[in-house]
């Protein structure tokens, strides 16, 4: 017994040395991303994506004469998750930032924390027009609906459709509510009809009442306020329903998995990105093979979008020239012009980014770029 | 447009029916209500998924596959959470069927990775109009399939010596034994052949909405036992009738509110049921609820 208690001494003492060795020559980064679960994808890109600006940074000598560490945490895409992995962040003093959650649900959960212990959150994805606002330390990048609704409006629907009246289809939660509304007031506001707004719970798999539904309120075009998972789903059963209608999305279902799940269904649909494979950028061109090369598949635009958090996030430490949350966070404040893989960012006075976007259309089972409003 | 939701609703509740059956026929010859059903519908789906995909299979091979993915799961659960426990109190078995449920999602989501697949379309795109109904032929097939399989049931437990020893047992195990039933033998086959299936309706669900999910069985599971408790848990008429009205009454919830109101619904019904009428509507009286 006695012998047991020695051991167990000696080995808590040497993990406690070595975390502080560890601690003192790395700059840790907290990720807080949903690796397993219904958004398991996005998280694995996050984690790729991340690791691969990491060890790039790392690769150019590091920050501050140190080397960076990811340290990974599973939100399972569930905003109770992502709140416990907030108070471990926040509390573990080695790790300076973090980055994450993939979901607006998650980020607004985990956003109060972050923000009474001074951390930066700086969330990749969250496209949430309250995430950002919500606190001096939140940061997206994505831009918000409020840019994102109107657009999809006067450039898609009207412009490039010529639609005269749209239905819309949303996904019952924090982001789809957002999106739906962004949209609908935009419609008004630029004289497009909208016939019916419907709703339906994540992990639906039946929309055929719904689909039904919608019909009959004839409408030209369909907005459909999912992921692509979902999108997907929906456009197949259109198209079961031999209902010809055109579809357009926000830049949500941009992945070349809307491809392969929706296959022919999803022709002609129309959405919205900053960030394509397409791009002849030689900058996109190298983050997209070498993420060929680690993931074994093609990035989406949250990949690169992670990518660009942690380059940003590097880039605010450099300028700090310290490690101290606050200095951190006063550094982030300030980026302007940082030339991203997704295009140029600075942060608005409440820390998130006003896009522009490229005109992408499903064409031959091929995202093509119709219009680039990315260097107006 | 309730001429549509209805054809919407039957099909939908066919498949269902399909589940409650299964359901029906384990919960007759074990006694208990299972809460593995989920799950075994999931691996029959997957399992009818992989056929198509990588074995290019045709349509009928692929109902096969999920049907004999689906009835070795059924060995296996037997010989891990009913036998063992064949004696022991009823939450013993209940509280393994749990476990069993948890550890076959796990297992999928780690082996078979998270993503939604996509089905391919088994049996065409196309429809028939009659009036101003659109009826689908998936929907044609679904319904096509689960008549058959209500059938060839009936056929089995009705005209042959299994088919009587199953009933047997599922109305009185003890009598069952001294009349020469192999309690052992004729409750695994009970067993498996509702979990076959559930099997085959995981495989329907799979090409109606063209989407396997790991998590998919959860739902699944929850509305295969709705509807046969509706049914009346161990009749098999009775769980025909209670999913196709299930799916009736969900699709009519869409259609005269929204979406979100399609579960609120089903979990009424079974509160509903289990209230003022716990026999369900073929139910005998007297059976134990769990």
């Amino acid at each position: 017994m006695r012998h047991m208690v020695k051991v167990l001494a000696l080995v808590l003492f040497v993990t406690l040395l070595s975390s502080v060795g560890s601690a003192e020559d790395t700059i840790r980064v907290g990720l807080s991303a949903p690796i397993t679960g219904n958004y398991a994808e996005f998280g694995e890109n996050f984690k790729y994506a991340v690791q691969m600006a990491v060890d790039e940074i790392n690769a150019q000598g590091g920050l501050l004469g140190k080397q960076i560490e990811v340290v990974v945490m599973d939100s399972k895409g569930d905003p109770k998750e992502a709140a416990t992995i907030a108070q471990k962040f926040v509390q573990d003093k080695s790790i300076v930032a973090e980055i994450g959650d993939f979901t607006s649900t998650c980020c607004l959960a985990a956003a109060p924390i972050y923000e009474r212990y001074g951390m930066v959150q700086l969330s990749p994805t969250s496209s949430h027009p309250d995430f950002a606002p919500s606190g001096e330390y939140m940061f997206g990048i994505v831009g918000t609906q409020d840019a994102e609704g109107p657009f999809n409006v006067k450039y898609i629907a009207q412009d490039y459709l010529g639609l005269k009246s749209v239905a819309v289809i949303y996904i019952n939660n924090d982001w789809g509510h957002v999106t739906k509304d962004r949209f609908v007031k935009a419609a008004d506001e630029n004289g497009l009809k909208v016939t019916i707004e419907q709703s339906f719970l994540e992990g639906e798999r039946d929309y055929s009442a719904i689909l039904t539904k919608i019909r009959d309120t004839n409408p030209e075009g369909i907005y459909i306020a999912a992921m692509y998972n979902e999108a997907a789903l929906i456009c197949r059963q259109i198209k079961k329903m031999g209902w010809d209608v055109k579809l357009l999305a926000p830049s949500s279902v941009f992945s070349a998995k809307l491809l392969e799940l929706g296959g022919d269904a999803v022709e002609g649909l129309v959405t919205n990105t900053f960030f394509a494979l397409n791009d002849p950028d030689p900058r996109v061109q190298a983050f997209i093979a070498e993420f060929r090369k680690r993931a074994g598949r093609d990035p989406n635009l949250h990949a690169a979008c992670a990518y660009d958090s942690m380059m940003i996030l590097a880039d605010a430490i450099r300028r700090a020239g310290t490690t101290d949350r606050a200095a951190i966070r006063d550094a982030l404040a300030e980026t302007k012009d940082f030339p991203g893989i997704t295009g140029s960012i600075t942060f608005t006075e409440v820390g998130d980014v006003v896009r522009k976007y490229k005109v992408m259309v499903v064409e031959n089972g091929q995202w093509a770029i119709k219009r680039d409003y990315t260097r107006d | 447009m309730l001429l549509q939701q209805l054809v919407n609703g039957l099909a939908q509740g066919a498949i269902y029916a399909l589940m409650a059956i299964g359901f029906a026929m384990i919960m007759g010859v074990l006694g208990l209500v299972t809460f593995v059903h989920g799950e075994v519908i999931m691996v029959g789906a997957f399992a009818g998924f992989y056929a198509i995909t990588f074995l290019h299979a045709g349509v009928f091979f692929a109902l096969a596959a999920g049907f004999a993915a689906s009835w070795l799961l059924g060995i296996v659960i037997d010989a891990t959470c009913y036998r063992p426990f064949r004696d022991a109190p009823h939450e013993i078995l209940l509280i393994s069927t749990i476990g069993m449920s948890i550890l076959l999602k796990s297992l999928a989501q780690v082996t078979l990775g998270t993503e939604q697949k996509l089905v391919p379309d088994l049996v065409g795109e196309g429809f028939i109009m009659i009036g101003d109904v659109r009826i689908l032929h998936i929907q044609l097939f679904v319904l096509a399939v689960v008549t058959a399989i209500c059938i060839a049931l009936q056929l089995v437990l009705y005209k042959t010596k299994v088919g009587l020893a199953l009933r047997a047992l599922s109305m009185d195990k003890e009598a069952a034994a001294l009349h020469g039933v192999h309690v052992n033998r004729t409750a695994r086959l009970g067993n498996c052949i509702g979990c076959a299936l559930g099997g085959l309706a995981g495989v329907l669900l799979g090409s109606y909405y063209n989407a396997v999910h790991p998590i998919m069985g959860a739902s699944a599971g929850l509305k295969a036992f709705i509807a046969s408790v509706l049914g009346g848990l161990t009749s098999i008429p009775g769980a025909v009738v209670g999913g196709l009205l299930l799916g009736v009454f969900e699709n009519f919830a869409v259609a005269f509110s929204s979406s979100s109101y399609r579960d609120i619904v089903a979990f009424i019904i079974l509160i509903l049921v289990l209230l003022f009428k716990p026999s369900g509507i073929f139910g005998r009286k007297g059976i134990e609820k769990i």
